[in-house]
């Protein structure tokens, strides 16, 4: 029996998870949408993962957890280790590309650049609260224009010529859209301004004052737009590589990160029959009113989060 | 108003001091002065949920987090003491400017609360009205019925503990950085920083990944004021140029910088600009506190910044 590592990357729109062996190797993956509900969304992981797995052959001895809702599958798992999305893609990429000079990730309400040098992360920014020029700027956009979001790179291919946008912030870009579009600009166009505005709003903000150096690897889910990407080559003139499993370079990372930590436990797939539930309550005891969530494995509660001061602090009865 | 001041030595007067902006900066300036002459005060509790929310209620949508917590504190006040001391700053002469809102946080105040029957305390910098400090405060005296000559003794005590409490703090920090951890310099005003809402929550995550905080506010002032013309020669605001003085006085004995501000600080903005793009070869993480709650998206982007640096170092596995 060989050991295998499971990382399972939980974010807003999409949860991924991978199990690794000993060398690296992905032995499963899977990508399903969270729908609201990551507990939910885990539990049908598994059960995808475990369908692909010969349990008599691979043991899982390590789950590491990362995304937004890592916490939670993290307490829910009793993950080895929880990380944050932005390690967890450097580590994944560098996993497969050791060669990478710069990370350009866009997702849903992040973006971000990293710089390596030398198998080395040397530099790196990400946006500030502002989600402006991210997925949900263009999800938002295609909406207007009565575009499917899966087919607005496609569109954008199409233009000749594209319509410059601003798209310092999504108000302003939603108003020069609608008077665009009013005075003639075709559509093709447009979405190819938009693409482009993405563009020149990521390098402004995120990479402003960043020295991008080729081989540069785009991931994220904006990453799958091929307009963004035509845009970034053109307004970078060098070639933008982006992987067909980018999707997946979070798990892969925070499940190299698991196994690099050396801490095992027993791990069963059997979760899936297990009830896992959360309530959020008030806390009163003090004027900043947290909001706190506790954690139930079975009805027992085994984590709980949310409190500012040690008033709030609720003491586990049980931690996987 | 008269009566008040030739009864003070019968009627025990109470001033409030609000715990917020200045009080910050100022604290044993203020509290000695009051101390020396006997003038008893109260100043508002750390900065709660209550407070911010309240704030938010009083100020106009446009003025920044800071501004808003100080009209909570005012608010609290209000029935609680007979003076509440609000600074009106013009400017510090040839050290340089200071933000509209130390300009105005005293007719702000007087006219948020004009009908709630609230007296502020007489205090007032302007170097072109010949309103120095030592002014200031003798003005001060005078209307709370302290002879001249009682007041400037009072002044002059007072200064010399608030320049005590800074050699104090600088010495501690340089306890700090003599320490082998991985060091971050936090450049952030102190009213941020330092409260316990919004800022100390920062410093204590940043302690929890195994980090020793460097605060940029704690530096001699001097020394910072003559290297800030290293980040730039034209900054018209003392309190900028303090802190980006810092900059160069600290970067070769820390990991990594994080530019933390209030939305939407105008002075920090251009700024934090600046630095990024002048300062080269050290992490730079730019953070923006509002009131949305959700410290998620804060932590993530504090454990990713920790993780790069210590990826960088080579020293990852320091704690994970």
């Amino acid at each position: 029996m060989s050991k295998a590592y499971l990382g399972i990357d939980v974010g807003s729109i999409s949860t991924k998870g991978v199990v690794l062996d000993e060398n690296n190797h992905i032995k499963a993956s899977t990508y399903l949408w969270t729908e609201g509900d990551p507990l939910y969304a885990v539990k049908r992981l598994l059960s995808a993962l475990k369908a692909q797995l010969d349990s008599s052959q691979d043991k899982i001895v390590a789950v590491g957890t990362t995304g937004s809702a890592r916490k939670l599958i993290g307490a829910m798992t009793g993950a080895a280790v929880i990380k944050n999305e932005i390690t967890a893609h450097a580590i994944g990429a560098m996993s497969v590309h050791p060669d990478v000079r710069t990370i350009i990730e866009i997702g849903g309400q992040d973006s971000k650049i990293i710089l390596i040098e030398n198998g080395i992360v040397i530099d790196y920014a990400m946006n500030t609260l502002c989600a402006a020029g991210t997925g949900a700027f263009l999800s938002s956009q295609a909406q207007r224009l009565h575009i499917n979001i899966e087919d607005f790179g496609e569109i954008a291919l199409h233009s000749t010529k594209p319509t410059p946008i601003a798209a310092r912030c999504t108000v302003f870009a939603e108003s020069d859209l609608v008077h665009k579009a009013q005075i003639g600009h075709k559509k093709e166009d447009i979405v190819a301004g938009l693409c482009k505005a993405v563009v020149t709003n990521y390098l402004n903000n995120v990479g402003k004052g960043k020295k991008i150096i080729s081989p540069v690897i785009f991931q994220g889910g904006v990453s799958k737009n091929v307009g963004v990407i035509k845009a970034f080559e053109e307004i970078l003139g060098m070639p933008v590589t982006v992987d067909t499993n980018s999707h997946l370079t979070g798990a892969l990372g925070v499940a190299i990160l698991a196994k690099k930590s050396k801490v095992e436990n027993d791990f069963c797939f059997d979760m899936t029959d297990i009830e896992f539930k959360t309530m959020g309550y008030e806390c009163k005891k003090c004027s900043n009113n947290c909001e706190i969530i506790c954690i139930y494995r079975e009805n027992e509660i085994i984590d709980a989060w949310g409190n500012k001061c040690e008033n709030g602090a609720i003491r586990k009865s049980y931690k996987n | 108003m008269n009566v008040v001041i030739r009864k003070a030595g019968l009627y025990t007067m109470k001033i409030g001091i609000p715990r917020a902006l200045l009080y910050y900066k100022y604290k044993h300036l203020w509290e000695f002065f009051f101390d020396e002459l006997d003038i008893e005060y109260i100043v508002s509790p750390e900065t709660n949920n209550e407070i911010v929310r309240k704030g938010t209620t009083y100020a106009i949508d446009e003025s920044c987090l800071s501004s808003k917590i100080y009209l909570g504190h005012v608010e609290w006040l209000i029935n609680k003491c007979d003076y509440i001391l609000v600074p009106r700053i013009s400017d510090y002469g040839s050290g340089g400017t200071v933000c509209t809102k130390f300009q105005a946080i005293y007719d702000v105040v007087s006219n948020t609360f004009r009908d709630r029957n609230i007296k502020l305390l007489y205090y007032n910098i302007d170097p072109k009205a010949a309103d120095f400090e030592m002014i200031a405060f003798l003005k001060m005296g005078k209307f709370l019925g302290k002879s001249k000559s009682r007041s400037l003794y009072a002044y002059l005590i007072a200064k010399q503990m608030q320049k005590c409490a800074q050699l104090k703090e600088i010495d501690e920090q340089k306890q700090r950085l003599s320490e082998n951890k991985t060091k971050i310099l936090l450049i952030a005003h102190r009213y941020n920083i330092c409260d316990k809402y919004i800022g100390e929550p920062i410093i204590t995550f940043l302690r929890e990944l195994g980090t020793v905080p460097i605060l940029g506010d704690i530096a001699s002032k001097r020394e910072a004021l003559a290297k800030s013309i290293e980040i730039s020669e034209t900054l018209p605001w003392t309190f900028n140029k303090e802190l980006v003085g810092s900059i160069p006085l600290y970067k070769d004995k820390v990991d990594g910088i994080i530019l933390m501000s209030a939305f939407p600080c105008g002075p920090d903005s251009l700024v934090n600009d600046i630095v990024i793009r002048r300062v080269k070869d050290i992490p730079i993480l730019s953070l923006m506190l509002d009131e949305h709650e959700g410290s998620a998206g804060i932590q993530t982007r504090l454990e990713s910044f920790v993780d790069i640096i210590r990826l960088k170092k080579g020293d990852f596995n320091e704690k994970t």
